[in-house]
Protein backbone atom coordinates (compact mmCIF):
# COMPACT_ATOMS: atom_id res chain seq x y z
CA UNK A 1 0.00 0.00 0.00
CA UNK A 2 1.12 3.60 -0.88
CA UNK A 3 2.31 5.77 2.31
CA UNK A 4 0.30 8.72 2.29
CA UNK A 5 3.04 10.76 3.93
CA UNK A 6 5.12 10.04 1.21
CA UNK A 7 3.11 10.07 -1.90
CA UNK A 8 3.29 12.23 -4.51
CA UNK A 9 -0.38 13.43 -4.57
CA UNK A 10 -1.34 12.44 -0.49
CA UNK A 11 -5.10 13.46 -1.26
CA UNK A 12 -5.62 11.13 -4.57
CA UNK A 13 -3.70 8.59 -2.50
CA UNK A 14 -6.22 9.04 0.46
CA UNK A 15 -8.98 8.14 -2.12
CA UNK A 16 -7.35 5.35 -3.51
CA UNK A 17 -6.94 3.77 -0.20
CA UNK A 18 -10.51 3.90 0.40
CA UNK A 19 -11.77 2.48 -2.67
CA UNK A 20 -12.96 -1.37 -2.72
CA UNK A 21 -10.68 -4.15 -3.45
CA UNK A 22 -11.80 -6.77 -5.42
CA UNK A 23 -12.39 -10.23 -3.81
CA UNK A 24 -10.52 -13.36 -4.00
CA UNK A 25 -13.20 -14.73 -6.09
CA UNK A 26 -13.42 -11.65 -7.99
CA UNK A 27 -10.16 -11.86 -9.03
CA UNK A 28 -10.31 -15.73 -9.74
CA UNK A 29 -13.12 -15.06 -11.83
CA UNK A 30 -11.34 -12.10 -14.11
CA UNK A 31 -8.99 -14.87 -15.42
CA UNK A 32 -11.69 -17.70 -15.49
CA UNK A 33 -11.58 -18.80 -19.17
CA UNK A 34 -15.13 -20.18 -19.26
CA UNK A 35 -16.35 -16.95 -17.53
CA UNK A 36 -14.04 -14.95 -19.45
CA UNK A 37 -15.44 -16.52 -22.87
CA UNK A 38 -18.91 -16.13 -21.86
CA UNK A 39 -18.31 -12.32 -20.87
CA UNK A 40 -16.09 -12.16 -24.54
CA UNK A 41 -19.39 -13.02 -25.97
CA UNK A 42 -21.46 -10.71 -23.99
CA UNK A 43 -19.24 -7.61 -24.26
CA UNK A 44 -19.08 -8.25 -28.07
CA UNK A 45 -23.34 -8.33 -27.95
CA UNK A 46 -23.43 -5.21 -26.11
CA UNK A 47 -20.94 -3.24 -28.73
CA UNK A 48 -22.92 -4.57 -31.28
CA UNK A 49 -26.39 -3.49 -29.48
CA UNK A 50 -25.00 0.28 -29.07
CA UNK A 51 -23.63 -0.04 -32.86
CA UNK A 52 -27.16 -0.53 -34.18
CA UNK A 53 -29.13 1.57 -31.72
CA UNK A 54 -26.83 4.61 -31.77
CA UNK A 55 -24.38 5.21 -34.80
CA UNK A 56 -27.03 6.40 -37.69
CA UNK B 1 -18.01 13.57 -62.37
CA UNK B 2 -17.34 14.89 -58.81
CA UNK B 3 -13.69 15.47 -57.56
CA UNK B 4 -14.37 14.09 -53.46
CA UNK B 5 -10.74 15.19 -51.46
CA UNK B 6 -9.89 14.07 -47.94
CA UNK B 7 -7.25 15.05 -45.61
CA UNK B 8 -5.76 12.80 -43.54
CA UNK B 9 -5.77 8.69 -43.82
CA UNK B 10 -6.40 7.92 -40.31
CA UNK B 11 -9.73 6.53 -38.58
CA UNK B 12 -11.70 9.25 -40.21
CA UNK B 13 -10.77 10.00 -43.54
CA UNK B 14 -9.36 6.32 -44.46
CA UNK B 15 -12.80 5.50 -43.65
CA UNK B 16 -14.67 8.07 -45.32
CA UNK B 17 -12.41 7.50 -48.42
CA UNK B 18 -12.98 3.89 -48.27
CA UNK B 19 -17.00 4.40 -47.90
CA UNK B 20 -16.86 6.95 -50.74
CA UNK B 21 -15.32 4.57 -53.24
CA UNK B 22 -17.34 2.03 -52.57
CA UNK B 23 -20.46 3.92 -53.34
CA UNK B 24 -19.84 6.10 -56.25
CA UNK B 25 -19.20 4.71 -59.44
CA UNK B 26 -15.56 4.65 -61.30
CA UNK B 27 -16.43 8.62 -62.79
CA UNK B 28 -16.06 10.21 -59.38
CA UNK B 29 -12.57 10.78 -58.11
CA UNK B 30 -11.67 10.15 -54.59
CA UNK B 31 -8.53 11.77 -54.24
CA UNK B 32 -6.84 11.29 -50.35
CA UNK B 33 -4.12 13.48 -49.21
CA UNK B 34 -1.84 12.54 -46.24
CA UNK B 35 1.61 13.53 -45.10
CA UNK B 36 2.35 10.19 -43.92
CA UNK B 37 2.90 7.29 -46.33
CA UNK B 38 1.72 4.75 -43.46
CA UNK B 39 -1.55 3.48 -41.56
CA UNK B 40 -1.51 3.43 -38.24
CA UNK B 41 -3.97 1.49 -36.04
CA UNK B 42 -3.10 3.97 -32.83
CA UNK B 43 -4.54 2.14 -30.10
CA UNK B 44 -2.54 -0.61 -30.48
CA UNK B 45 0.53 1.37 -30.21
CA UNK B 46 0.50 0.64 -26.39
CA UNK B 47 1.35 -2.76 -26.70
CA UNK B 48 4.80 -1.83 -28.99
CA UNK B 49 5.46 1.06 -26.06
CA UNK B 50 6.04 -2.34 -24.01
CA UNK B 51 7.98 -4.33 -26.17
CA UNK B 52 5.16 -6.79 -26.57
CA UNK B 53 4.49 -5.96 -30.34
CA UNK B 54 6.63 -4.84 -33.05
CA UNK B 55 6.07 -1.78 -34.89
CA UNK B 56 5.27 -3.76 -38.13
CA UNK B 57 2.06 -5.48 -36.88
CA UNK B 58 0.09 -1.91 -36.19
CA UNK B 59 1.58 -0.08 -39.17
CA UNK B 60 1.26 -0.59 -43.08
CA UNK B 61 1.48 1.14 -46.24
CA UNK B 62 -1.42 3.27 -47.48
CA UNK B 63 -0.22 3.15 -51.34
CA UNK B 64 -1.08 -0.36 -52.58
CA UNK B 65 -4.71 0.09 -51.06
CA UNK B 66 -5.24 2.60 -52.94
CA UNK B 67 -3.95 1.75 -55.92
CA UNK B 68 -6.03 -1.82 -55.40
CA UNK B 69 -9.16 0.46 -54.69
CA UNK B 70 -8.86 3.21 -57.40
CA UNK B 71 -8.05 6.24 -54.82
CA UNK B 72 -6.06 8.77 -56.05
CA UNK B 73 -3.25 8.82 -53.26
CA UNK B 74 -0.85 12.12 -52.31
CA UNK B 75 1.59 11.97 -49.46
CA UNK B 76 1.24 15.68 -48.49
CA UNK B 77 0.09 17.58 -45.98
CA UNK B 78 -2.38 20.36 -46.79
CA UNK B 79 -1.47 24.02 -46.07
CA UNK B 80 -4.21 26.25 -47.33
CA UNK B 81 -7.79 25.77 -48.09
CA UNK B 82 -9.72 28.04 -50.70
CA UNK B 83 -13.05 27.14 -50.36
CA UNK B 84 -14.78 29.70 -52.76
CA UNK B 85 -11.79 28.61 -54.97
CA UNK B 86 -9.65 31.86 -56.41
CA UNK B 87 -9.93 34.22 -59.14
CA UNK B 88 -9.14 32.09 -62.04
CA UNK B 89 -12.11 28.93 -60.92
CA UNK B 90 -14.71 29.57 -58.06
CA UNK B 91 -14.19 25.74 -57.70
CA UNK B 92 -12.74 25.31 -54.08
CA UNK B 93 -8.94 24.30 -54.01
CA UNK B 94 -6.72 22.78 -51.38
CA UNK B 95 -3.05 23.88 -51.78
CA UNK B 96 -0.67 20.87 -50.74
CA UNK B 97 2.69 20.39 -49.85
CA UNK B 98 4.62 17.08 -50.68
CA UNK B 99 6.07 14.82 -48.06
CA UNK B 100 7.13 11.97 -50.11
CA UNK B 101 10.61 11.57 -50.39
CA UNK B 102 12.28 12.67 -53.95
CA UNK B 103 8.80 15.38 -54.01
CA UNK B 104 9.21 16.67 -50.23
CA UNK B 105 8.83 20.73 -50.19
CA UNK B 106 7.01 20.65 -53.76
CA UNK B 107 3.49 22.38 -54.26
CA UNK B 108 0.59 21.32 -55.86
CA UNK B 109 -3.42 22.32 -56.17
CA UNK B 110 -6.32 20.07 -56.31
CA UNK B 111 -9.57 21.38 -56.88
CA UNK B 112 -12.56 19.53 -55.67
CA UNK B 113 -16.35 19.48 -55.29
CA UNK B 114 -15.99 18.09 -52.62
CA UNK B 115 -13.90 18.46 -49.20
CA UNK B 116 -13.36 16.50 -46.42
CA UNK B 117 -10.96 17.23 -43.47
CA UNK B 118 -10.16 15.24 -41.61
CA UNK B 119 -6.14 15.55 -40.36
CA UNK B 120 -6.00 14.64 -36.80
CA UNK B 121 -4.07 16.51 -34.42
CA UNK B 122 -1.02 18.37 -34.57
CA UNK B 123 0.78 16.22 -31.63
CA UNK B 124 1.79 20.12 -29.62
CA UNK B 125 4.78 18.98 -27.73
CA UNK B 126 6.13 22.47 -27.59
CA UNK B 127 3.25 23.73 -25.58
CA UNK B 128 5.45 22.26 -22.16
CA UNK B 129 8.84 22.90 -22.67
CA UNK B 130 10.54 19.93 -22.21
CA UNK B 131 8.12 17.40 -23.24
CA UNK B 132 8.39 14.60 -26.16
CA UNK B 133 10.56 12.49 -27.48
CA UNK B 134 12.58 14.52 -29.98
CA UNK B 135 13.65 17.82 -28.08
CA UNK B 136 12.39 16.99 -25.13
CA UNK B 137 13.21 14.77 -22.04
CA UNK B 138 10.16 12.43 -21.92
CA UNK B 139 8.78 9.74 -24.50
CA UNK B 140 5.42 8.90 -26.01
CA UNK B 141 2.76 6.76 -27.55
CA UNK B 142 1.45 8.67 -30.08
CA UNK B 143 2.94 7.56 -33.28
CA UNK B 144 4.80 3.55 -33.99
CA UNK B 145 7.80 5.12 -33.91
CA UNK B 146 7.56 6.72 -30.37
CA UNK B 147 6.21 3.84 -29.02
CA UNK B 148 9.22 1.62 -30.66
CA UNK B 149 11.32 4.50 -28.52
CA UNK B 150 9.64 4.22 -25.38
CA UNK B 151 9.83 0.30 -25.25
CA UNK B 152 13.51 0.59 -25.33
CA UNK B 153 13.60 3.64 -22.96
CA UNK B 154 11.32 1.41 -20.55
CA UNK B 155 13.85 -1.50 -21.37
CA UNK B 156 16.81 0.68 -20.34
CA UNK B 157 15.12 1.09 -16.83
CA UNK B 158 14.05 -2.34 -16.26
CA UNK B 159 17.72 -3.62 -16.90
CA UNK B 160 18.45 -1.01 -14.27
CA UNK B 161 15.65 -1.93 -11.33
CA UNK B 162 16.91 -5.32 -12.07
CA UNK B 163 20.59 -4.05 -11.04
CA UNK B 164 18.89 -2.99 -7.87
CA UNK B 165 17.72 0.29 -8.37
CA UNK B 166 14.32 1.86 -7.00
CA UNK B 167 12.98 3.63 -9.61
CA UNK B 168 10.02 6.37 -10.45
CA UNK B 169 8.28 5.55 -13.38
CA UNK B 170 6.04 8.89 -14.17
CA UNK B 171 3.05 8.56 -17.41
CA UNK B 172 0.38 10.55 -17.76
CA UNK B 173 -0.85 13.87 -19.77
CA UNK B 174 2.37 16.81 -20.18
CA UNK B 175 -0.39 19.67 -20.63
CA UNK B 176 -3.33 20.94 -18.23
CA UNK B 177 -5.64 20.79 -21.61
CA UNK B 178 -4.29 16.87 -22.51
CA UNK B 179 -6.92 14.83 -24.01
CA UNK B 180 -6.65 10.65 -25.21
CA UNK B 181 -6.80 10.12 -20.68
CA UNK B 182 -7.75 6.62 -21.82
CA UNK B 183 -4.46 5.97 -23.74
CA UNK B 184 -1.82 7.00 -20.76
CA UNK B 185 -4.21 4.82 -18.61
CA UNK B 186 -3.86 2.10 -20.53
CA UNK B 187 -0.05 2.67 -20.76
CA UNK B 188 0.66 3.41 -17.21
CA UNK B 189 -1.16 -0.32 -16.38
CA UNK B 190 0.96 -1.72 -19.13
CA UNK B 191 3.61 -1.05 -18.05
CA UNK B 192 2.67 -2.04 -14.36
CA UNK B 193 2.43 -5.81 -15.99
CA UNK B 194 5.18 -5.60 -17.42
CA UNK B 195 7.65 -4.71 -14.82
CA UNK B 196 5.49 -7.05 -12.60
CA UNK B 197 6.37 -9.90 -15.01
CA UNK B 198 9.67 -9.19 -14.96
CA UNK B 199 9.94 -9.33 -11.30
CA UNK B 200 11.16 -5.66 -10.23
CA UNK B 201 7.51 -4.51 -9.31
CA UNK B 202 9.04 -3.74 -6.04
CA UNK B 203 11.68 -1.84 -7.35
CA UNK B 204 9.25 0.44 -9.41
CA UNK B 205 7.23 3.58 -7.94
CA UNK B 206 4.76 3.99 -10.57
CA UNK B 207 2.68 7.03 -11.03
CA UNK B 208 -0.22 8.05 -12.96
CA UNK B 209 -0.22 12.07 -13.72
CA UNK B 210 -3.25 13.36 -15.36
CA UNK B 211 -4.72 16.72 -15.71
CA UNK B 212 -7.89 15.20 -14.77
CA UNK B 213 -9.58 16.51 -11.49
CA UNK B 214 -10.32 13.04 -10.44
CA UNK B 215 -9.85 9.03 -11.41
CA UNK B 216 -11.80 7.74 -14.23
CA UNK B 217 -12.73 11.47 -15.72
CA UNK B 218 -11.00 10.24 -19.02
CA UNK B 219 -12.14 13.47 -20.58
CA UNK B 220 -15.98 12.36 -20.77
CA UNK B 221 -16.79 13.65 -17.07
CA UNK B 222 -16.54 10.14 -15.68
CA UNK B 223 -19.22 7.67 -15.89
CA UNK B 224 -22.15 6.15 -14.14
CA UNK B 225 -22.34 2.27 -14.00
CA UNK B 226 -25.28 -0.14 -13.22
CA UNK B 227 -23.68 -2.94 -11.62
CA UNK B 228 -25.02 -5.46 -9.57
CA UNK B 229 -28.40 -3.30 -8.55
CA UNK B 230 -26.30 -0.64 -7.43
CA UNK B 231 -25.20 2.68 -9.24
CA UNK B 232 -21.40 3.09 -9.19
CA UNK B 233 -19.28 5.36 -10.78
CA UNK B 234 -15.98 5.53 -12.84
CA UNK B 235 -14.55 7.01 -10.01
CA UNK B 236 -14.78 4.02 -8.40
CA UNK B 237 -13.97 1.97 -10.23
CA UNK B 238 -10.56 3.49 -11.38
CA UNK B 239 -9.54 3.66 -8.13
CA UNK B 240 -10.38 0.62 -7.11
CA UNK B 241 -7.50 -0.73 -10.05
CA UNK B 242 -5.47 1.58 -9.00
CA UNK B 243 -5.60 0.29 -5.25
CA UNK B 244 -5.50 -2.94 -6.46
CA UNK B 245 -2.39 -2.52 -8.42
CA UNK B 246 -0.13 0.00 -6.42
CA UNK B 247 -0.25 2.59 -8.74
CA UNK B 248 -0.01 6.46 -7.52
CA UNK B 249 -2.15 9.03 -8.81
CA UNK B 250 -1.22 12.94 -9.32
CA UNK B 251 -4.61 14.41 -10.16
CA UNK B 252 -5.57 18.19 -11.57
CA UNK B 253 -1.93 18.76 -12.63
CA UNK B 254 -0.78 20.81 -15.31
CA UNK B 255 2.83 20.04 -16.25
CA UNK B 256 4.57 23.43 -16.65
CA UNK B 257 8.40 22.32 -17.56
CA UNK B 258 10.29 19.01 -17.75
CA UNK B 259 14.00 18.54 -16.97
CA UNK B 260 15.61 15.67 -17.20
CA UNK B 261 14.27 13.97 -14.00
CA UNK B 262 11.24 15.84 -12.80
CA UNK B 263 8.22 17.25 -14.12
CA UNK B 264 7.18 20.72 -12.73
CA UNK B 265 3.57 21.72 -12.46
CA UNK B 266 0.89 23.06 -11.40
CA UNK B 267 -2.41 22.08 -9.34
CA UNK B 268 -5.72 23.08 -9.59
CA UNK B 269 -5.62 24.79 -6.36
CA UNK B 270 -2.63 26.99 -8.21
CA UNK B 271 0.20 25.14 -6.10
CA UNK B 272 3.51 24.73 -7.79
CA UNK B 273 4.90 21.26 -7.35
CA UNK B 274 7.79 19.06 -8.42
CA UNK B 275 8.19 15.10 -9.27
CA UNK B 276 10.93 13.24 -10.46
CA UNK B 277 10.92 10.61 -12.44
CA UNK B 278 13.61 8.21 -13.94
CA UNK B 279 10.94 7.43 -16.77
CA UNK B 280 7.96 9.20 -17.99
CA UNK B 281 5.35 8.96 -20.84
CA UNK B 282 3.58 11.84 -20.95
CA UNK B 283 0.85 12.95 -23.85
CA UNK B 284 0.94 16.22 -25.76
CA UNK B 285 -1.52 18.03 -26.00
CA UNK B 286 -3.69 18.24 -29.46
CA UNK B 287 -4.13 21.23 -32.06
CA UNK B 288 -5.52 21.21 -35.26
CA UNK B 289 -3.67 20.95 -38.05
CA UNK B 290 -1.70 24.25 -39.31
CA UNK B 291 -3.78 25.33 -42.38
CA UNK B 292 -4.51 28.86 -43.67
CA UNK B 293 -7.82 29.64 -45.39
CA UNK B 294 -8.65 32.71 -47.77
CA UNK B 295 -11.13 33.67 -49.73
CA UNK B 296 -11.73 34.13 -53.67
CA UNK B 297 -10.82 37.84 -53.29
CA UNK B 298 -7.53 36.43 -50.55
CA UNK B 299 -9.02 37.65 -47.60
CA UNK B 300 -7.70 35.61 -45.05
CA UNK B 301 -10.08 34.09 -43.59
CA UNK B 302 -8.85 31.06 -40.94
CA UNK B 303 -10.37 33.04 -38.29
CA UNK B 304 -13.74 32.17 -39.81
CA UNK B 305 -13.48 28.29 -40.69
CA UNK B 306 -10.98 27.44 -38.07
CA UNK B 307 -11.20 28.13 -34.16
CA UNK B 308 -8.15 29.62 -32.12
CA UNK B 309 -6.73 25.72 -31.58
CA UNK B 310 -7.05 25.58 -35.43
CA UNK B 311 -9.54 22.87 -35.35
CA UNK B 312 -12.50 22.86 -38.17
CA UNK B 313 -15.72 24.82 -37.32
CA UNK B 314 -18.72 22.51 -38.40
CA UNK B 315 -22.30 23.24 -37.52
CA UNK B 316 -22.08 22.90 -33.52
CA UNK B 317 -23.55 25.52 -31.21
CA UNK B 318 -19.88 27.63 -30.10
CA UNK B 319 -21.77 30.06 -28.15
CA UNK B 320 -19.45 30.28 -24.83
CA UNK B 321 -21.42 29.09 -21.64
CA UNK B 322 -21.00 28.24 -17.68
CA UNK B 323 -20.49 24.07 -17.91
CA UNK B 324 -24.49 24.32 -16.29
CA UNK B 325 -25.63 25.39 -19.69
CA UNK B 326 -23.85 23.10 -21.76
CA UNK B 327 -26.41 20.92 -23.70
CA UNK B 328 -26.24 17.59 -25.66
CA UNK B 329 -27.22 19.85 -28.95
CA UNK B 330 -24.34 21.88 -28.89
CA UNK B 331 -22.56 19.01 -30.38
CA UNK B 332 -22.59 18.89 -33.80
CA UNK B 333 -24.40 16.52 -36.02
CA UNK B 334 -23.59 16.25 -39.52
CA UNK B 335 -19.84 18.19 -39.76
CA UNK B 336 -20.86 20.41 -42.22
CA UNK B 337 -18.16 23.97 -42.38
CA UNK B 338 -20.82 27.17 -41.96
CA UNK B 339 -20.82 28.58 -45.27
CA UNK B 340 -19.96 25.49 -47.22
CA UNK B 341 -22.15 23.06 -47.74
CA UNK B 342 -19.11 21.33 -49.79
CA UNK B 343 -17.08 21.34 -46.91
CA UNK B 344 -16.77 18.93 -43.65
CA UNK B 345 -14.23 17.87 -41.17
CA UNK B 346 -14.50 14.43 -39.01
CA UNK B 347 -12.79 12.94 -36.62
CA UNK B 348 -10.09 14.96 -34.37
CA UNK B 349 -10.08 17.98 -36.96
CA UNK B 350 -13.37 19.30 -36.33
CA UNK B 351 -13.81 22.11 -33.51
CA UNK B 352 -15.95 20.61 -30.47
CA UNK B 353 -18.30 23.01 -28.98
CA UNK B 354 -16.78 22.89 -25.24
CA UNK B 355 -15.25 20.25 -23.14
CA UNK B 356 -17.03 17.16 -21.78
CA UNK B 357 -15.76 17.04 -18.23
CA UNK B 358 -16.12 20.05 -15.87
CA UNK B 359 -14.13 22.48 -16.99
CA UNK B 360 -11.09 24.06 -14.03
CA UNK B 361 -9.10 27.03 -14.08
CA UNK B 362 -6.11 27.09 -11.21
CA UNK B 363 -5.91 30.76 -9.36
CA UNK B 364 -3.35 31.57 -12.21
CA UNK B 365 -5.60 31.28 -14.72
CA UNK B 366 -3.90 28.11 -15.39
CA UNK B 367 -7.04 25.33 -17.63
CA UNK B 368 -6.47 22.46 -16.30
CA UNK B 369 -8.85 20.24 -17.66
CA UNK B 370 -9.04 17.25 -20.54
CA UNK B 371 -10.13 18.16 -23.83
CA UNK B 372 -12.77 16.04 -25.56
CA UNK B 373 -12.15 12.55 -27.28
CA UNK B 374 -13.03 12.15 -30.31
CA UNK B 375 -10.89 9.23 -31.81
CA UNK B 376 -11.54 5.51 -32.38
CA UNK B 377 -15.07 4.66 -32.92
CA UNK B 378 -16.97 8.16 -33.40
CA UNK B 379 -14.24 9.24 -35.42
CA UNK B 380 -15.25 6.17 -37.70
CA UNK B 381 -18.69 6.98 -37.82
CA UNK B 382 -17.93 10.77 -38.61
CA UNK B 383 -15.99 9.43 -41.91
CA UNK B 384 -18.71 7.29 -42.91
CA UNK B 385 -21.64 10.02 -42.09
CA UNK B 386 -20.15 12.21 -44.12
CA UNK B 387 -19.09 10.00 -46.64
CA UNK B 388 -23.23 8.90 -46.77
CA UNK B 389 -23.98 12.97 -46.75
CA UNK B 390 -21.38 13.33 -50.21
CA UNK B 391 -22.81 10.59 -51.98
CA UNK B 392 -26.59 11.51 -51.34
CA UNK B 393 -25.47 15.13 -52.69
CA UNK B 394 -23.51 13.49 -56.08
CA UNK B 395 -26.55 11.41 -56.75
CA UNK B 396 -29.64 12.93 -55.49
CA UNK B 397 -28.15 16.67 -55.65
CA UNK B 398 -27.26 19.51 -53.40
CA UNK B 399 -30.11 19.64 -51.66
CA UNK B 400 -30.02 15.88 -50.29
CA UNK B 401 -30.46 16.54 -46.56
CA UNK B 402 -27.35 15.50 -44.44
CA UNK B 403 -26.51 12.63 -42.65
CA UNK B 404 -26.26 12.44 -38.98
CA UNK B 405 -24.18 11.19 -36.39
CA UNK B 406 -23.98 13.43 -32.81
CA UNK B 407 -21.45 12.50 -30.55
CA UNK B 408 -24.01 13.13 -27.81
CA UNK B 409 -26.27 10.10 -29.98
CA UNK B 410 -23.74 7.63 -30.63
CA UNK B 411 -21.96 4.89 -28.06
CA UNK B 412 -18.91 4.06 -28.19
CA UNK B 413 -16.42 0.89 -26.54
CA UNK B 414 -12.84 2.47 -24.65
CA UNK B 415 -11.15 -1.03 -24.29
CA UNK B 416 -8.16 0.03 -22.32
CA UNK B 417 -5.72 -2.68 -21.76
CA UNK B 418 -3.90 -3.42 -18.37
CA UNK B 419 -1.41 -5.71 -19.37
CA UNK B 420 -0.73 -8.48 -22.33
CA UNK B 421 -0.83 -12.07 -22.54
CA UNK B 422 -3.87 -14.53 -23.72
CA UNK B 423 -4.13 -16.19 -20.24
CA UNK B 424 -2.10 -13.71 -18.42
CA UNK B 425 -4.12 -10.48 -20.24
CA UNK B 426 -6.39 -7.53 -18.47
CA UNK B 427 -8.25 -4.58 -19.70
CA UNK B 428 -10.64 -2.18 -18.39
CA UNK B 429 -13.45 -2.79 -21.27
CA UNK B 430 -15.68 0.36 -20.73
CA UNK B 431 -18.65 1.09 -23.30
CA UNK B 432 -21.12 4.27 -22.44
CA UNK B 433 -24.13 5.48 -24.45
CA UNK B 434 -23.81 8.29 -25.35
CA UNK B 435 -20.46 9.57 -25.83
CA UNK B 436 -21.53 13.20 -24.50
CA UNK B 437 -24.02 13.30 -21.64
CA UNK B 438 -27.16 14.32 -22.53
CA UNK B 439 -29.24 15.10 -19.25
CA UNK B 440 -32.24 15.84 -20.71
CA UNK B 441 -32.73 12.38 -21.61
CA UNK B 442 -30.86 10.08 -18.79
CA UNK B 443 -30.66 11.17 -15.55
CA UNK B 444 -26.91 10.36 -15.12
CA UNK B 445 -26.33 12.13 -18.14
CA UNK B 446 -26.08 8.42 -20.10
CA UNK B 447 -28.08 4.96 -20.33
CA UNK B 448 -27.22 3.09 -17.15
CA UNK B 449 -27.91 -0.28 -19.30
CA UNK B 450 -25.29 0.45 -22.06
CA UNK B 451 -22.84 2.38 -19.85
CA UNK B 452 -20.55 -0.19 -18.54
CA UNK B 453 -17.50 -1.00 -16.71
CA UNK B 454 -15.42 -4.29 -16.84
CA UNK B 455 -12.60 -5.50 -15.81
CA UNK B 456 -10.84 -8.93 -17.01
CA UNK B 457 -9.09 -11.47 -19.52
CA UNK B 458 -11.90 -11.02 -21.75
CA UNK B 459 -11.18 -7.21 -22.65
CA UNK B 460 -7.65 -8.49 -23.52
CA UNK B 461 -9.31 -10.52 -25.20
CA UNK B 462 -11.96 -7.76 -26.80
CA UNK B 463 -8.88 -5.39 -27.73
CA UNK B 464 -7.18 -8.03 -29.00
CA UNK B 465 -10.20 -8.98 -32.21
CA UNK B 466 -10.17 -5.15 -32.28
CA UNK B 467 -6.51 -4.98 -33.23
CA UNK B 468 -7.27 -7.64 -36.26
CA UNK B 469 -10.46 -7.20 -37.48
CA UNK B 470 -10.08 -3.09 -37.98
CA UNK B 471 -6.57 -3.77 -39.38
CA UNK B 472 -8.33 -6.20 -41.53
CA UNK B 473 -11.39 -3.37 -42.63
CA UNK B 474 -8.13 -0.55 -42.89
CA UNK B 475 -6.93 -3.40 -45.49
CA UNK B 476 -9.90 -3.28 -47.37
CA UNK B 477 -9.97 -6.83 -47.66
CA UNK B 478 -13.24 -8.38 -48.90
CA UNK B 479 -15.96 -7.80 -46.78
CA UNK B 480 -14.33 -4.92 -44.83
CA UNK B 481 -17.85 -2.99 -44.77
CA UNK B 482 -19.67 -5.31 -43.11
CA UNK B 483 -17.53 -4.54 -39.76
CA UNK B 484 -18.92 -1.96 -38.81
CA UNK B 485 -17.09 1.66 -37.50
Amino acid sequence: MTDLTTAADPKAAAQIATAPLPTPQTLKMRKNLPYQFVRYASQNLRIMRMVIKGHH
Amino acid sequence: MSRIVILGAGVAGHTAALHLRRLLGKEHQVIVVSPNKLWNWIPSNIWVGVGEMSKEKVVFPLAPIYARKGIEFHQAKAVVLRPEGDTADPTGAVEIEYTEAGRSGEHATLRYDFLINATGPQLKFGATPGLGPDAGNTVSVCTADHAVHAAAELDKVIARMKAGEHLTLVIGTGHGTCTCEGAAFEYVFNVEHKVREEGVRDNATIIYFTNEAQLGDFGVDGMVFDQRGFQTTSKLWTESLFRERGVQAVLGAAATSIEADKVHYETIDGEMHELGFDFAMLLPPFGGVPMKAYARNGDDISDQVFNAAGFMKVDADYTPKPYEEWKASDWPSTYQTPGYNNVFAAGIAFAPPHQISRPMKSPNGTMIAPSPPRTGMPSGVMGKTVALTIVDRIKIGPQAPAHTASMARMGAACVASAGVGLQKGSAASMTMFPVVPDYERFPTGRDVNETRGEIGLAGHWLKLSLHYLFIYKAKAQPGWQLIPE
